[in-house]
């Protein structure tokens, strides 16, 4: 008797585990088709971010070979270079990106953080600028 | 023992859901497969996103890439042994330059001709002395401005062959051209490749290759010309260039005045035409980059008597009281989006 009662614990627990599963893969599959940033440091991915999935803000530092460096700022939806070494500014006056029409650029540091088109009907394959 | 075979089956379900996961986000990640490529080069003082598609798609990019960097080494006006550099440095001495440089000379000569000097490719003294080429951004004083004009002159250039010859105290920047050109060029090397599909963007500077895989129309926004976080239309088009001269691409401001890097060469003044956005749609990708640069200086009427008189290209030009003119051709092909419909008023030309 009791040997059957633990048992059945356990198909709850797994029950329940796979329920769970069931549920978290829903929720990623679904954002997983939202805005991802990819960052590409003279031409290698070196990070990509489902900025959907972003609950707290956090940032981060790129550093290149020659030690230059962007710090990145990352929050739900959006994304930015809020410092950097460069001499020109332009990645970081360029402020936060929420979509695929524009990357952020760091031509001295070859930085680019561009933002994945989502496959939206109305959504621009490439932007001419 | 239940108990233990339970564990281990809870544990395989936990894996095999995490693993599922992990999958998924390697593929959005990935930007390569068999049938897919995507190549980012920095080149030409911009960057540059390839994307092919089919098979051999890597190996046509990578080729691309070689091309693209052989050429820079050739025109670049910075690199002492270029083509370009060599030249500007010559004090009227000929040179013999590489088959693309004098190709591009001699065809955007050609351009600068027939715009009368609205594209001018001896406008690089005028261009540095507003600090355009490095960054140094100053508003010159009017009396440097008249005295540099006496060299822009594009009849000061003369090409024959591989020898080209600069008048004493011209330069020359191919900056103009030479993304349409090179557009042309990857386009060549990736259909050579046997490759059907792909989307390339020089720097903002857009070649098509054939249609999407899908077989529809290419859709290239139209970047906003006062707010380049978003684009404000779209153009459907296939196996084509679009390539777009703007004045927020390159600018700076002093007292409240904004300095852009589109020059009227009449003037040695920034071009203030009316244009701020000046798109060139068409097959020849040098031609479409050098008008977009024309268009921009020129301004709408004498534009579009330029293209009545030629009709080998389309064009879509914004001006600054918020019309959009756009080529008969691509009418049906353009769509200005919602949230501007009110704000912009379109107008056809044929």
């Amino acid at each position: 008797m009791r040997f059957i009662k633990t048992t059945r614990f356990w198909i709850f627990v797994f029950v329940g585990v796979l329920i769970f599963s069931a549920i978290a893969m829903f929720f990623f599959g679904s954002t997983a088709t939202g805005s991802v940033a990819v960052i590409t440091l003279d031409g290698e991915v070196i990070d990509t971010i489902d900025l959907s999935a972003v609950t707290n803000p956090y940032s981060f530092t790129v550093y290149t070979d020659d030690g230059d460096y962007n710090i990145i700022n990352v929050e739900k939806g959006k994304i930015c270079v809020c410092e950097a070494n460069c001499p020109d500014q332009v990645c970081v006056n360029k402020g936060y990106i929420t979509n695929s029409a524009s990357p952020i650029v760091c031509l001295p540091n070859k930085l680019i953080i561009a933002i994945e088109p989502d496959g939206d009907d109305s959504v621009a394959d490439i932007v001419t600028g | 023992m239940k108990k233990i075979l339970l564990l281990i089956l809870m544990i395989l379900s936990l894996s095999a859901c995490s693993n599922a996961t992990v999958e998924e986000n390697d593929s959005s990640a990935n930007t390569e497969s068999s049938d897919e490529a995507t190549s980012y080069l920095f080149a030409m003082d911009t960057i540059m996103s390839l994307t092919a598609y089919g098979e051999g798609a890597d190996a046509a990019l990578a080729s691309v890439t070689g091309a693209i960097e052989n050429l820079e080494s050739a025109v670049s006006v910075t690199d002492e042994n270029s083509d370009i550099y060599k030249l500007n440095a010559s004090s009227s001495a000929p040179i013999e330059v590489a088959d693309d440089t004098a190709e591009i000379i001699s065809r955007t000569l050609d351009i600068c001709a027939s715009t009368n000097g609205a594209l001018d490719i001896t406008i690089y003294p005028v261009m540095q002395e507003w600090g355009f080429t490095n960054y140094e951004y100053k508003v010159p004083s009017y009396n440097v401005l008249q005295d540099l004009l006496r060299y822009v002159d594009y009849n000061k250039v003369t090409v024959d062959g591989n020898t080209v010859t600069l008048e004493n105290g011209v330069a020359i920047d191919l900056g103009s051209v030479t993304k349409g050109y090179t557009g042309d060029m990857a386009a060549e090397i990736l259909e050579d490749a046997g490759i059907e599909s792909a989307v390339l963007s020089l720097g903002g500077n857009v070649r098509l290759i054939g249609s999407k895989p899908n077989g529809e129309d290419w859709k290239v926004g139209v970047q906003h010309p006062l707010d380049d976080s978003v684009y404000m239309a779209i153009l459907e088009v296939s196996d084509k260039s679009v390539i777009t001269s703007g004045g927020y691409n390159r600018y700076f401001e002093e007292d409240g005045q904004t300095y852009w890097h589109i020059i009227n060469p009449y003037t040695g003044y920034p071009a203030n035409s009316g244009v701020i956005s000046a798109t060139i749609i068409g097959e020849d990708g040098l031609m479409c980059d050098a008008l977009s640069t024309a268009t921009f200086v020129m301004g709408i009427n004498k534009s579009f008597d330029y293209w009545r008189s030629r009709q080998d290209f389309d064009m879509i030009l914004i001006t600054e009281n918020k019309n959009i003119y756009i080529t008969s051709g691509i009418a049906d092909n353009f769509t200005l989006l919602p949230d501007y419909a009110e704000e912009y008023k379109i107008e056809v030309v044929s």
